[in-house]
């Protein structure tokens, strides 16, 4: 569905140049919700607006359907704008506009006549929760409500694609959430494909299929969400994990019971799916007899498994633990021990 | 002190002043003020749009006609007003088959006050958010589209208070024609007021002018407010 081909897209100031996006190639399949991540100035910016040629790329293709969007003319360019659309961080609604004039503003683009346009608003105000609203003006509106304006309106002209430029990063969690599961809710009625670019893991954790991480203008690593979840790879990635999974509190608490048990050690079980059920931990302390402080867990959802991990302090000596991770990981199990 | 006094009685007596006469003026000077702002208002808005565009479009072929805008729009504004009436003699004779009359003013008014009130429509559109033209540009919107849709209404705020205060600096200008023979009630106050020594003429003239400028601030920010949904 989205081929992104060795795309480099080079910023030219006075004094350098700013390689924005460097290199990256990957793609999108039809229906997935494909997430890219990265820390602000990491590039996802520009790498998304190279998916409707707002930007255009300084070498590489980038492929939409059967368009190469990198080498289409522009009257071209503006009719396949219609087929990818696109949400916004800030709304970037038209505040001289009513919610349904707002909603019909791409129609009127495309030339749909009045009866029609009307039509399509009123559906598209009853998909996105907003009925009653419609003659309301966007500054009378909640952050929420702004955005699923802004997705009713990226929605009018039936389009292919939904690139997502950090969608939810206005909103508070609640607010996110609820605007998440609208987003999974259009893809699932539309069979729409969705790019999102994000620098909050929850967001990738609780929509995506697959990711892409950033870092400096390159993908530094891509998987199905799970897998980035529970087995990271770059550092990017892992402090991403880190910061959805722990807090700071979490940290700190592990250094009380370090002074608390010197000779513990503190050990992380991470653990998927069905195993997340089955009693485990409870069966290795029986067989080794060992005594065990659960310190922290968790189990958090994505959008197709869960996955969790268990912290736990146990007295124990590095002959055993080997036995231990052993016997973990046939139970697909992951053990690591914590640093000091 | 007694020429004092007597001179405020004459002020204050209105005996020499013809109503007719009065009224003429006005009527000379609204229409003055009401064609010259509805033509630097289009005009303007043009200028305006064509310096927005110029200045932030990527494409080679702007950056002479911002240049060639701007500096057109730079030299009729520093100009003197009083300087670029006669200047333009010429020319209006040719436009408007006179250089007499509230007719024989237009051209200079709107040639002095169009590129004033292009600056402000450039100030309005760059404070449109950025977001909300890349938004329209993402719905596949051409530059059209943007300009009618996007540009004028959500500057439209901007665009109305600009030319209040044109609207408002106009009126000023009229007055300034009338002394060298457009009519109008700066005419009026010059040719019977200063010239024949009738102070209260001067007054009454004066006094219509602030009304004229009081209503149309107070319509300029009716209807700036009433667009505005901010």
């Amino acid at each position: 569905m989205i081929d992104i081909r060795n795309v480099t897209k080079i910023f030219k100031t006075k004094s350098t140049d700013i390689r924005a996006v460097d290199d990256v190639s990957m793609n999108v399949t039809q229906g997935e919700i494909f997430g890219v991540i990265g820390y602000s100035g990491a590039g996802k910016s520009t790498l998304i607006r190279l998916f409707n040629g707002l930007e255009m790329p300084s070498s590489g293709d980038v492929v939409i359907g059967a368009d190469v969007i990198s080498s289409m003319s522009k009257p071209a360019l503006r009719k396949k704008r219609q087929k990818v659309s696109m949400i916004f961080q800030h709304f970037n609604l038209l505040w001289s506009r009513t919610v349904a004039e707002n909603i019909s503003f791409p129609l009127e683009i495309a030339g749909v006549p009045k009866k029609e346009r009307q039509k399509k608003v009123k559906e598209l105000v009853d998909l996105v929760g907003l009925a009653g609203r419609e003659d309301n003006y966007p500054s009378q509106l909640s952050g929420g409500q702004k955005q699923r304006v802004g997705i009713a309106r990226a929605l009018s002209n039936e389009p292919n694609v939904l690139l997502c430029d950090e969608a939810t990063s206005a909103l508070d969690p609640e607010t996110t959430d609820e605007v998440l599961d609208l987003l999974v809710k259009i893809r699932d009625e539309m069979n729409l494909t969705i790019v999102l670019i994000t620098h909050e893991m929850h967001v990738i954790r609780k929509i995506c299929d697959r990711a892409a991480v950033m870092e400096n203008g390159r993908i530094v690593e891509t998987g199905p969400v799970l897998k980035l979840f529970q087995n990271p790879e770059h550092s990017v990635t892992k402090r991403f994990v880190k910061d959805d999974i722990n807090d700071e509190e979490t940290a700190l608490s592990f250094d009380e019971v370090r002074e608390l048990f010197p000779t513990s050690k503190i050990l992380k079980f991470g653990f998927v799916g069905s195993q997340s059920k089955a009693p485990i931990v409870s069966q290795i302390v029986k067989k080794y007899d060992l005594d065990l402080n659960i310190l922290s867990g968790n189990i958090k959802r994505t959008n197709n498994e869960s996955y969790g991990h268990l912290f736990v302090a146990i007295d124990v000596n590095d002959e055993t633990l080997q036995k231990l991770e052993a016997e973990l990981s046939d139970h697909d199990v992951t053990v690591e021990v914590e640093d000091q | 002190m007694n020429e004092l006094i007597k001179e405020f009685t004459t002020m204050f007596s209105f005996e020499n002043v013809r109503w007719d006469a009065v009224w003429e003026a006005t009527y000379e000077t609204v229409y003055m003020t009401a064609i010259a702002t509805a033509f630097t208002f289009i005009f303007g808005i043009v200028l305006g749009i064509i310096l927005f565009l110029a200045s932030k479009s990527e494409i080679k072929a702007s950056k002479p006609i911002y240049g060639i805008t701007a500096f057109l729009v730079n030299l009729f504004r520093a100009i003197p007003f009083i300087i670029l009436i006669i200047l333009l003699i010429p020319f209006t004779k040719v436009m408007m088959g006179t250089i007499m009359g509230p007719n024989g003013a237009i051209p200079a008014l709107i040639i002095g006050s169009a590129p004033f009130y292009a600056r402000l429509v450039e100030i309005g559109l760059k404070e449109i958010d950025k977001g909300v033209i890349e938004a329209a540009e993402s719905m596949g919107a051409d530059t059209w589209t943007i300009i009618w849709k996007v540009l004028l209404p959500e500057s439209m705020p901007a665009l109305i208070s600009g030319i209040t205060v044109t609207a408002i600096m106009l009126v000023g200008s009229t007055a300034i024609a009338g002394v060298i023979g457009a009519g109008g009630l700066g005419n009026l106050a010059y040719m019977v007021g200063f010239t024949r020594n009738q102070s209260d003429v001067t007054l009454v003239a004066t006094i219509v002018i602030l009304v004229i400028v009081f209503i149309i601030q107070i319509a300029g920010d009716f209807f700036s407010k009433t667009v505005d949904k901010r």
